[in-house]
């Protein structure tokens, strides 16, 4: 039996109102035998054989795994329970053939006589240290306001509560242990808030606190690792084992996260963490839990609308962010053109997006790092969960290999889409396909203290057709291997080995012989090593080289006919090796003012074999400038380029609950997305820079205020940034990109600037929670050039495509109770600039469409609103599964918000304009989430 | 109640289809293009050329999508420097500008094209210098095959360069052909009075008639992928199935050397013009040209001012030099006869007079013959008389 901690508290209530004289009843005598039994058979066998029952939080009895044998002859209910909770933390009180199990604390039946006047005494002395034998209430110091601690949850009771107990000082001891790296943690500093009161943990890990009776306050504040707070109960000698984290690899988590740092205190400006548990609660479209869209409802992160792929992170274009699943590059993170993400919730862990300040280990990509990692398998037992959608199905699970030392995790997603168009009558949907699915398997091995082993396989495939003659397919497969080694306690390192291979596949089959098989390819290796070394209090280096191989296939076309004109075309491959070292010292100057200071060296060679287009100089890049076809051989360097790229932030406190940060970061590109769409499509290639594209770098500033209210309750911060990039790919009017041998011709590079400021207010905790952000940003580039060709907008600055800038977005959740939950979800955007067909003119002979500067008009706002309702299970304990139901409404408005307008020239050259909108009805799903 | 079931399960299922479909359909819609987008801009056809002649130049302004025709500009003053000082004015004639005086471009000199319209705004042009000379060494016809399996006559344009500098090169042709009426009668018939027809003399002036028609695509060839200076274009295809060569054909090659950003324009309004696919759409854009507005740098102005080196060449060919004994290809329009009964009033079968009347007087059918004074058979006007559609004018350049 179960009882909720809310009908304890009512039960607390009562307890204290009414003044119980049964319990002082004579007690019936009972015999019972208890052989090596746990402590749940324990209960249930005395509740089986005498007429007592009870409550209690089945966590409790969990946590006692001691066996408990006996055999006990004519004996009260009363010293049964001594005897059977000796060793527990455990607490009983009888009432009425009831029995109500306490953890730690006790439950009083009558006050002291002088009750009330002690407290009095206290409160005007503050004297916190208790006087034995009056019984400690956690909620006193509440009520009294001596004690802000408004997070109940992170109460922690320590010892059993004794009211005979004389000691005035309990022992408190545990270990302190690394969350990430499971390995004690040495020489860290434990204070006692507002006493006198501090001691650090020894070689292993371990250390021992005096503590008085009552409420202690545990803080460890450590430059290296995340600042902890915890609030303790103390009624006897304890144990407490902290969890603790790194600083640099979990830095703070801005969002629906309750642990951990917040983000007032790292140097780091403009990371989001998304904490993969919390975003159950968002509405969900067509039933699926996406932790991109999660993250597109937050400042500085955009798409260019519903199903388009890729990101805009701060006025960064979507080939600028380095997407990253367990350390390898994830090139397309969508499924089915962007509804869906490829990353699979449930076996996700967290997702940690940096918008600014990335840290000098990152590199390759200019404007964000998406670092999602994979959770490990259940080192213990065999456990899963799932959901049940109308689109798609989901089951992870993961289970120990050997116990508490490797597990495996597996999860799979996949469609029935294709099943339901098949059986369905209508010719139409008989011939029409889309499907997904995607796979990954994560291993990992504590080999022993010092070294650890992670491998993870993923695999994804979409497959749909538009129209029934041509099938597109593409494909992301990542492998990664990571080998994790401590030296000794200051250093360790990461050997980490990765590879990823995304391709894309066009099937067309028409009637006639003019069938093709239409394919493009990227794979990229990388190994890399990373150090870290803690030097000193002060210093953290970190420090470390990254290989990265490319080879990229650029596209064929293959007739399937031989009977077909259609010429074979295959484009020459592409190769080219990446490298850089880095290094990154984490400097405290003092209390208040943090640095860290990083420098990344990156390093680029386009190899052979190839045959490159050698241009005249001095005159734009044209198939009627080249001036020689140069062969280069196997592995030979066609051209590198190089360059430092330098890392700065720093933070500041102000006070305690605010700081300013400030943080400069210089990043570089080596390759690039060819896309004239304004969403990116499965089909846009990735070109690496060569002798005629140069890579991209950018610089960004950034500043931000940091600021909680309410004792952590509400947080506020207030960021903004100013881009400038350099060489930033864009296309000639009338370019060309797919399978054209001289691609480099239709590219121009030009250079960018974005601004923005990023407001965010959140509250985690309460009934009402969720966040509301704001985002007023601005992207613009700048075609200029010698030659009227390649100048676009008169070589002034024009909006980029993905330019919106008002972006309001507010994710609402409201508790109603333990089971109902309402979730919301608001969003507004600036439409999209556009291209504007304007008018028609004549030349020789022929009219032609007028268009208007590049990017000149928008196309409508973007206003959605989505509801979801989650419905906990009821939590009866010997349910097969912990299971959940959301019911969500997308776009419960029903705009019709434009997704793309586009404009086709009819046979008489009349123009007409379409738009298409992806939901432009509300769409209801339901989804059932099951947990085992 | 298992029939309840299996209902519940397929209207599960519709929805999910019908989720799907809204995916994959994606609801597209016609979207009315925003008139208030239209802004109005200036479009200059400026080639001058090495010809001694009287050089043309095209003004006209931009349209909105619903308006029919094309706006000209006119009343303005349109001037050629070149870098000596020295000015060509041009004066406006039949909806183009034309320079006063014959000149011809001069090699080493520099050109400037100033445009001031008449609300006061000035355009002016960067400046163009002669493009390399270069004379169309041949054009030939010839009979081949394609690899569509269509035989017909493909009209070749050659030229070299010796000097390898010229490469970018725009071609324009104009083909006049000799057009013979294949029921054309010594007798045409007219109406005479309210209920009468009469059969009168026909004159010979509408059996024989030339047409002339101009390239309207942008043909472009460039030598810089080959290893010398010389074109072997294939300019025009003519179906033998094409009546246009039925009897006597001309075609003129008009050949301007472009300069390399004048035949990037060219090549770019060619591109946007053709289609391309949804994936990968092309990148729309306003075009840039030469020509930019001093008095308001964001007015808009489309062209290209250009000083090419300019060569035509004008070739003759009859049917039987090319298919020797070979039947001529069938005319443009379907020639067959149409019986009508000339008489009014009721009568079985039906009386046509009315009718063929009304088609006498709308000249859309010519006499072919008759048997008696109330049958008349007659062909559509085109068979019988060349001049409802061409002219009969023997152009200036024709040599039979």
């Amino acid at each position: 039996m179960k009882l909720t901690k809310k009908k304890i508290y009512i039960l607390f209530i009562l307890l204290f109102i009414n003044e119980f004289s049964f319990a002082q009843k004579p007690e019936d005598k009972l015999s019972i035998e208890l052989k090596n039994c746990s402590l749940l058979t324990a209960i249930e066998t005395i509740e089986n054989s005498s007429t007592y029952t009870f409550y209690f939080d089945p966590t409790w009895i969990n946590l006692n795994k001691n066996q408990i044998s006996g055999n006990y002859n004519n004996i009260t209910i009363s010293e049964l329970l001594n005897k059977i909770f000796d060793e527990t933390d455990l607490n009983y009180i009888i009432i009425n053939h009831k029995i109500i199990l306490t953890s730690n604390n006790l439950i009083y039946n009558n006050l002291p006589a002088n009750y009330f006047n002690e407290l009095d005494s206290n409160k005007t002395t503050r004297e916190f240290n208790n006087i034995s034998g009056n019984p400690i209430f956690y909620r006193q110091y509440d009520s009294l306001n001596q004690h802000k601690f408004t997070k109940k949850p992170s109460l922690q009771f320590i010892g059993k509560e004794n009211k005979n107990t004389t000691k005035k000082n309990f022992l408190l001891s545990g270990y302190i242990v690394n969350e990430k790296t499971e390995k004690p943690e040495v020489n860290i500093y434990l204070k006692i808030r507002d006493k006198d009161i501090s001691t650090s943990s020894d070689l292993n890990g371990h250390y021992k606190l005096l503590l008085p009776a009552g409420i202690n306050i545990i803080e460890i504040k450590s430059m290296n690792h995340v600042e902890v707070i915890k609030t303790l109960m103390v009624y006897d000698d304890g144990n407490l084992d902290i969890t603790i984290n790194d600083q640099s690899n979990q830095l703070d988590e801005v969002v629906i996260t309750k642990k951990g740092m917040r983000a007032k205190e790292t140097t780091i400006s403009g990371l989001v963490s998304i904490d993969i548990k919390a975003i159950k609660n968002t509405p969900l479209i067509l039933g699926e839990r996406d932790i991109l869209r999660v993250a597109t409802t937050l400042p500085g992160i955009k798409t260019t609308g519903e199903g388009a792929s890729g990101f805009n992170v701060r006025g960064g274009k979507d080939d600028q962010n380095l997407i990253l699943l367990d350390n390898s590059v994830l090139y397309n993170p969508q499924h089915f053109l962007g509804f869906f993400s490829a990353i699979n919730p449930y076996t996700a862990k967290k997702a940690e997006i940096y918008k600014g300040s990335i840290p000098a280990d990152f590199g390759g990509r200019l404007s964000s790092v998406f670092d999602i990692t994979t959770k490990n398998g259940n080192p213990e037992n065999f456990s899963g969960e799932g959901a049940i959608g109308p689109i798609t199905s989901n089951l992870s699970f993961g289970l120990p290999i050997q116990k508490n030392k490797s597990s495996i995790l597996v999860g799979a997603r996949a469609t029935y889409s294709d099943w339901i168009l098949k059986t369905l009558d209508d010719e139409n949907l008989k011939n029409s396909e889309a499907g997904f699915y995607d796979g990954i398997i994560k291993y990992n091995n504590t080999i022993n203290d010092n070294n650890d082993l992670e491998a993870t396989v993923y695999y994804s495939k979409d497959r749909f057709s538009l129209s029934s003659d041509s099938i597109y397919k593409y494909s992301n497969r990542l492998i990664s291997l990571k080998w994790d080694h401590t030296f000794n306690k200051k250093s360790k390192v990461e050997l980490i080995l990765t590879n990823s291979e995304y391709k894309f596949n066009i099937d067309y089959n028409s009637s006639d012989d003019n069938s093709f098989d239409f394919g493009y390819k990227i794979s990229e290796t990388q190994l890399q090593l990373k150090f870290k070394y803690l030097f000193n209090k002060k210093h953290t280096f970190s420090y470390g080289i990254a290989s990265k191989s490319y080879g990229i296939s650029p596209g064929y076309q293959h007739p399937k006919s031989l009977m077909s004109t259609l010429i074979a075309i295959d484009i020459e491959k592409e190769k080219a090796l990446e490298s850089a070292i880095y290094i990154s010292d984490n400097y405290k100057i003092g209390e208040k003012l943090l640095i860290d200071l990083g420098l990344r060296y990156s390093f680029y060679a386009s190899l052979g074999e190839a045959n490159v287009n050698i241009y005249q100089e001095g005159f734009p890049l044209n198939k009627e400038t080249i001036i020689e076809n140069k062969h280069y051989i196997k592995n030979e360097i066609i051209k590198t380029y190089g360059g430092f790229e330098p890392r700065l932030a720093a933070r500041y406190f102000l006070n305690d609950d605010l700081s300013i940060k400030a943080s400069y970061d210089f990043t570089r590109q080596y390759i690039h997305l060819l896309s004239s769409n304004t969403t990116q499509s499965p089909t846009d290639s990735w070109k690496l820079s060569d002798i005629n594209v140069k890579p991209q770098s950018a610089q960004q500033f950034s500043l931000g205020l940091y600021k909680t209210l309410q004792d952590n309750l509400y947080e506020i911060s207030l960021e903004g940034y100013y881009k400038k990039s350099k060489n930033i790919l864009d296309y000639k009017v009338g370019a060309e990109l797919l399978l054209n041998k001289n691609v480099e011709t239709e590219l121009l590079q030009g250079v960018g600037k974005a601004y923005g400021i990023e407001l965010l207010l959140k509250k985690q905790e309460g009934k009402l929670n969720g966040w509301i952000g704001y985002t007023y940003s601005r992207t613009f580039i700048k075609l200029d050039s010698n030659f009227e060709s390649e100048i676009v907008n008169n070589g002034k600055y024009f909006s980029a495509n993905f330019d919106k800038p008002h972006d309001f977005s507010a994710i609402l959740n409201y508790k109603f109770t333990k089971r109902y939950s309402l979730s919301t979800n608001f969003s507004y955007q600036t439409g999209r600039p556009i291209t504007y067909p304007i008018g028609v003119f004549q030349y020789g002979n022929s009219e032609y469409t007028l268009y208007s500067d590049r990017n000149q008009y928008r196309i409508p706002d973007y206003i959605r609103l989505d509801i979801g309702i989650n419905i906990e299970g009821n939590h009866k304990i010997k349910k097969l599964a912990h299971s959940f139901w959301n019911i969500s409404i997308y776009n419960i408005l029903g705009r019709n918000n434009p997704y793309s307008i586009y404009f086709v020239t009819d046979k008489n050259g009349g123009v007409k304009g379409y738009k298409t909108s992806i939901f432009s009805i509300p769409i209801p799903s339901i989804t059932y989430n099951f947990k085992f | 109640m298992n029939k309840k079931k299996i209902q519940k399960f397929s209207l599960g299922k519709i929805i999910i289809a019908l989720l799907i479909l809204n995916i994959l359909n994606s609801c597209s819609e016609a979207y009315n293009l925003q008139t208030d987008t239209y802004q109005e801009a200036l479009v200059v056809e400026a080639t001058i050329t090495n010809e001694f002649i009287r050089q043309e130049i095209k003004i006209s302004k931009t349209s909105q999508f619903e308006d029919e025709g094309i706006e000209k500009e006119s009343g303005a003053i349109v001037i050629i420097e070149d870098d000596l000082g020295n000015t060509f004015p041009f004066e406006e004639k039949d909806d183009i500008y034309i320079s006063k005086n014959p000149f011809k471009a001069e090699s080493n000199r520099e050109y400037t094209l100033k445009i001031e319209t008449n609300e006061g705004k000035v355009f002016k042009s960067s400046s163009q210098k002669l493009t390399t000379e270069n004379k169309i060494l041949d054009i030939i016809p010839k009979l081949v095959t394609t690899k569509d399996n269509e035989r017909g006559i493909q009209i070749t344009v050659n030229n070299y360069d010796s000097t390898n500098s010229s490469k970018y090169y725009r071609y324009e042709y104009e083909e006049t052909y000799k057009i013979v009426a294949p029921v054309w009668r010594q007798q045409k018939l007219v109406v005479t009075g309210q209920q009468e027809v009469a059969l009168i003399p026909n004159s010979l002036e509408t059996r024989i008639c030339y047409k002339t028609q101009k390239s309207n695509d942008i043909i472009l060839a460039s030598t810089t992928n080959l290893q010398e200076d010389k074109v072997n274009l294939d300019i025009r295809f003519i179906s033998d199935n094409d009546y246009i060569i039925s009897h006597r054909y001309s075609i003129i090659v008009k050949q301007y050397v472009l300069s390399l950003e004048s035949y990037s324009f060219r090549r770019t309004l060619k591109d946007l013009s053709t289609s391309s696919s949804i994936f990968s759409p092309k990148q729309p854009g306003f075009l840039n040209g030469n020509i930019k507005c001093i008095s308001n740098t964001n007015e808009k102005v489309i062209g290209f001012f250009e000083v090419s080196s300019f060569s035509s060449k004008r070739i003759f060919f009859n049917h039987e030099d090319l298919f020797p004994n070979e039947p001529k290809p069938p005319y443009f329009t379907n020639c067959d006869e149409q019986e009508y009964k000339f008489c009014f009033g009721y009568s079985v079968p039906v009386c046509e007079g009315p009718l063929l009347i009304s088609k006498i007087k709308g000249n859309t059918i010519a006499y072919s013959s008759n048997l008696s004074n109330s049958f008349y058979s007659v062909v559509p006007i085109e068979c019988g008389d060349c001049t409802s559609f061409s002219s009969n004018l023997i152009p200036s350049f024709w040599i039979d």
